[in-house]
């Protein structure tokens, strides 16, 4: 209830203040942004955000919007996750056995799908997805905003795990055993007669994980936040002679929370299944 | 007609269709899903894993509609 009412407060001085305006990014990016588009977000409503309160719409800081609170989200976790092992005991303190509960959730999901490689994996897939749910969060955050709206960050974590996967394929498979995966790996005379066929297809169908990552996640979040921005601005222009809006934003706050978790949730799940096409066969066969 | 009257009009369509098909798609998925999940309650946790991959991979598609939506809504002007 008080973060929609915050919403509404910082929307509500937002229509006072001529330099703090609510981008209606339509209108507002055409006005000073000319034929010239960004790319990134080429339409839909924002709501404003920390940067764009204290510097301003038409300030360079809005370009840093997206790396700030990605930043923030890191830093975050970094602090959480260093108090917790200097200060770790055997019998846990309530911080501590909320994050011992976290892991190790992270590890029972992991472990249901790459079995006993999990402790190799572990670190870089749960870092993946508290990092991408508490960014997708973010978004409902009053001043907040997510960086996963911006291609940018989706595709450099699409391409971290993409190189990720192809280093641990060629670490775990060897170079010959890697070309030997790609290759479709043929153990009989079709086999070997299937390979120039199966080769470029193997590689594009490989090319293609990263793009359907990032676009996967960026896409849905991005909707979820226009959808949430649009609400609130209705709820706005119903009471427009007024201060204050109607909370119609409200029931998406919960579609935005979910959808959130099972985008973050989804994003890992793809990554572990990549990096487990990449392991030895044999061994995951359980 | 010009070509931004045009692209108003087929842009939103195009969401439209598509969301019909990952509709029709997710729910067969998830339906199924259910089934299998009743009739053998104790692999629910697997089940429920492979079905959200599913899902994702489905509503991917409109996903990929929705960000052509975004480029082309930049167009209409």
């Amino acid at each position: 209830m008080l973060l929609h009412y915050a919403h509404i407060i910082g929307l509500a001085l937002a229509r006072f203040g001529p330099c703090l305006l609510v981008a209606v990014s339509g209108e507002h990016g055409e006005q000073h942004e000319g034929g010239d588009h960004g790319g990134e977000h080429g339409g839909g409503t924002h709501l404003p955000n920390l940067i764009s309160m204290v510097f301003g719409y038409d300030s360079v800081w809005n370009d840093w919007v997206n790396v700030f609170f990605a930043f923030v989200v890191a830093i975050f976790f970094t602090i959480c996750a260093t108090t917790v092992y200097r200060r770790r005991r055997m019998i846990p303190g309530p911080f501590q056995n909320f994050m011992e509960m976290l892991v190790e959730g992270m590890y029972n999901f992991i472990y249901s799908i790459l079995g006993k490689e999990t402790k190799k994996y572990l670190p870089f897939l749960g870092t993946l997805f508290f990092y991408i749910l508490a960014m997708n969060w973010l978004g409902m955050v009053p001043f907040g905003h997510s960086p996963s709206t911006s291609l940018t960050i989706t595709a450099s974590l699409s391409i971290m795990v993409f190189l990720y996967a192809q280093y641990t394929g060629i670490r775990r498979l060897g170079a010959l055993g890697y070309l030997h995966h790609f290759a479709g790996s043929p153990r009989d005379v079709i086999g070997w007669c299937m390979v120039p066929l199966m080769f470029p297809l193997h590689i594009i169908a490989e090319l293609a994980k990263p793009f359907s990552l990032a676009l996967r996640l960026f896409g849905n979040i991005t909707g979820e936040d226009t959808l949430i921005a649009v609400f609130i601005m209705l709820g706005i222009s119903i009471l427009a002679f007024s201060p204050v809006g109607v909370p119609l934003q409200v029931p998406f706050y919960f579609l935005g929370l979910l959808l959130s978790t099972i985008q973050a949730l989804v994003f890992t799940l793809l990554s572990t299944i990549y990096i487990l096409l990449m392991l030895p066969h044999e061994e995951y066969e359980h | 007609m010009d070509y931004q009257s045009a692209l108003g009009l087929a842009a939103p369509l195009a969401v439209g269709i598509a969301a019909i098909g990952s509709g029709l798609g997710i729910g067969r998925a998830v339906g199924s899903a259910m089934e299998a999940i009743g009739r053998q309650p104790e692999a629910a946790g697997k089940i429920q894993t492979a079905m959200i991959i599913g899902a994702a991979f489905i509503e991917a598609l409109t996903i990929y509609v929705f960000i052509v939506f975004i480029l082309a809504s930049g167009k209409i002007g």
